[in-house]
């Protein structure tokens, strides 16, 4: 009886120990963000300041643009999810519902497509956005994202649980296709499209690799590549880092905290995310 | 019934525009670019030369045996702990969506900004991790500025980020493990010990296969934790440069677009060989 309590409570400390590892660096980021630049290189260090710096984020926004950069990334990310989600429900209900030759070859590429890891085409499409002349402009940030066959391929396993008969039924009622979609399909999946929207709008707000490659002007930086400028140039201001780290992590936390049950379901129910 | 409802292609259209654009043609683009060589604007078929070239560089197979390492260590070591930390919550803890919520949230977070975190808490002189250490007595190594440690300094941030993924799938194949066996497993007086061993172990090989899958893809894929640790640098003289930065600094830096291609047709063909390999394994352990 003891030696299984002392197993219990062991496996509690190491549980504290990983939730603590977890958390400390948000907490710490936050915390850093709030302290005068003695603080954050004091030896042994310092955890909470003694006083809130508050004008450290009055001195992040004044040396970046940091408010163009969240409306770059709110504007990028916002039309990527919304154009994404739309064109995936229209790919997703066409293989669910409908029934046409080249079908089954559809399937098999889109599927091939997406066992090829982003980083391998991310440089070819780089090259063909700057042939179009889209290099620094908002076209170019969202231009190759405007499909996935991930969500696609999400949505469809969603589709397909609702029952073919009544879209069947629709069609005897006289509806059109169209109607059905707007109707039928998007009420009755809301759940599993809100889910995807939020997944989508999340990782547009974390995309560096792109933003990276196709812009150069500081005014059309999205806030991860705004960031990562600023770090640079900030040098060794490690509050002024810590607080412009907390601007881009902490709506995205916000938003996590709000809804993470449907993140952490959603994630979870696709089981395939590359 | 053999219709063929040709509207199909009309919702089709977008994605398989876009998908033809973005995706099927820059694999094709690629490929071919790896046989040539000279600038974006003027390119030269030339033969294996670019695959002759990465070959001999010494760069290169610098940035192959950084990336391998990182894959086999953080990948298995990562896995590990997540399957003991799901276990720990779902076998004995109450508030299991609390501790799910805390693990799962470096999965939503941006890479770069937690790297900038993790710069400062690895900080040789006043980081929070030094100050740990010493306290303990520790070897207390300069993890950011030290060209030897570059790569473990990857690896511990590459494990810490995995750990958020790899828990909430591991919790839903928990959930997911028929609750009768542990029932017939009491009854027949099991210990906690084989109740893990012989009913969830079995019951989580196929997630497992699924989460190597997807962790040796991404492992052979970083790029951004590396930038954001070592500010927008592969560590310091490059010593901790992975496959994708050869890639970029080719690509983007030294202009030879040629060589960045053959590159990535290196890096996508170990991807699928090591993914090929595990599936063989994990098949045998399946059957085992």
């Amino acid at each position: 009886m003891k030696r299984i309590r002392i197993g219990v409570l062991f496996s509690y400390i190491i549980l504290f120990i990983f939730a603590i590892i977890t958390v400390f660096p948000f907490i710490y980021m936050i915390l850093g963000g709030l302290m005068s630049f003695q603080e954050t290189t004091s030896i042994p260090p310092t955890l909470i300041p003694h006083h809130f710096e508050w004008s450290n984020y009055a001195k992040v926004f004044a040396r970046a643009p940091f408010g163009r950069y969240f409306f770059n990334t709110v504007l990028t990310a916002s039309v990527t999810t919304i154009v994404s989600l739309f064109n995936s429900l229209l790919g997703a209900f066409a293989m669910v519902n409908l029934r046409f030759k080249g079908k089954g070859l559809i399937q098999l590429v889109l599927l091939s497509l997406l066992m090829v890891p982003g980083e391998a085409i991310i440089f070819t499409n780089y090259n063909t956005i700057a042939h179009m002349g889209l290099l620094n402009t908002y076209v170019g940030l969202v231009l190759p994202f405007l499909t996935s066959i991930f969500y696609m391929y999400y949505l469809q396993s969603y589709f397909g649980s609702i029952s073919d008969t009544i879209y069947k039924a629709a069609m005897i009622d006289g509806a059109s296709d169209w109607d059905y979609i707007w109707k039928i399909l998007v009420p009755m999946s809301k759940g599993g499209l809100f889910t995807v929207g939020l997944l989508s709008f999340i990782s547009g707000w974390n995309s560096f690799l792109w933003p990276l490659l196709v812009t150069n002007e500081d005014t059309m930086r999205l806030l991860n590549n705004g960031l990562s400028a600023f770090a640079s140039d900030a040098g060794s201001e490690t509050q002024l880092q810590l607080a412009a780290a907390t601007l881009t992590v902490l709506p995205i936390l916000i938003l996590y905290l709000i809804f993470r049950k449907q993140i952490i379901k959603g994630v979870v129910r696709n089981d395939l995310k590359g | 019934m053999k219709t063929n409802q040709k509207k199909a292609w009309f919702f089709l259209a977008p994605t398989i525009i876009f998908v033809t654009l973005f995706s099927i043609y820059p694999i094709l683009r690629a490929f071919g670019m790896s046989f040539q060589s000279g600038s974006l604007i003027d390119l030269r078929w030339t033969g294996f030369s670019n695959y002759q070239y990465i070959f001999k560089d010494p760069e290169f197979w610098l940035a192959i045996k950084n990336t391998v390492l990182y894959a086999i260590i953080s990948v298995p070591v990562g896995l590990a702990i997540s399957i003991m930390l799901a276990w720990i919550i779902f076998d004995k803890v109450k508030h299991k969506s609390f501790f799910e919520t805390t693990f799962f949230m470096p999965y939503v977070t941006s890479t770069i900004a937690i790297g900038i975190v993790f710069r400062y808490i690895f900080n040789g002189d006043y980081g929070m991790l030094n100050f740990v250490l010493r306290c303990l007595h520790l070897h207390a190594p300069d993890w950011i500025d030290d060209p030897a440690m570059s790569l473990t300094t990857i690896i511990i941030f590459g494990i810490w980020s995995s750990l958020a993924f790899n828990i909430v799938i591991l919790m839903g194949a928990l959930r997911n493990i028929d609750p009768n066996f542990y029932t017939i497993a009491d009854m027949f007086g099991a210990s906690g010990r084989d109740k893990f061993w012989r009913i969830t172990m079995p019951e989580l090989v196929p997630t497992i296969t699924f989460l190597l899958t997807m962790n040796v893809i991404g492992a052979f894929k970083i790029y951004t934790s590396v930038y954001a640790l070592f500010n927008g640098q592969a560590g310091v003289g490059n010593s901790g440069t992975t496959a994708v930065f050869y890639i970029y600094n080719k690509f983007q830096i030294v202009g030879t677009p040629g060589v960045a291609m053959a590159a990535t047709v290196v890096l996508f063909l170990i991807i699928l060989f090591a993914t090929f390999l595990q599936r063989k394994m994990m098949k045998k352990i399946g059957e085992y």
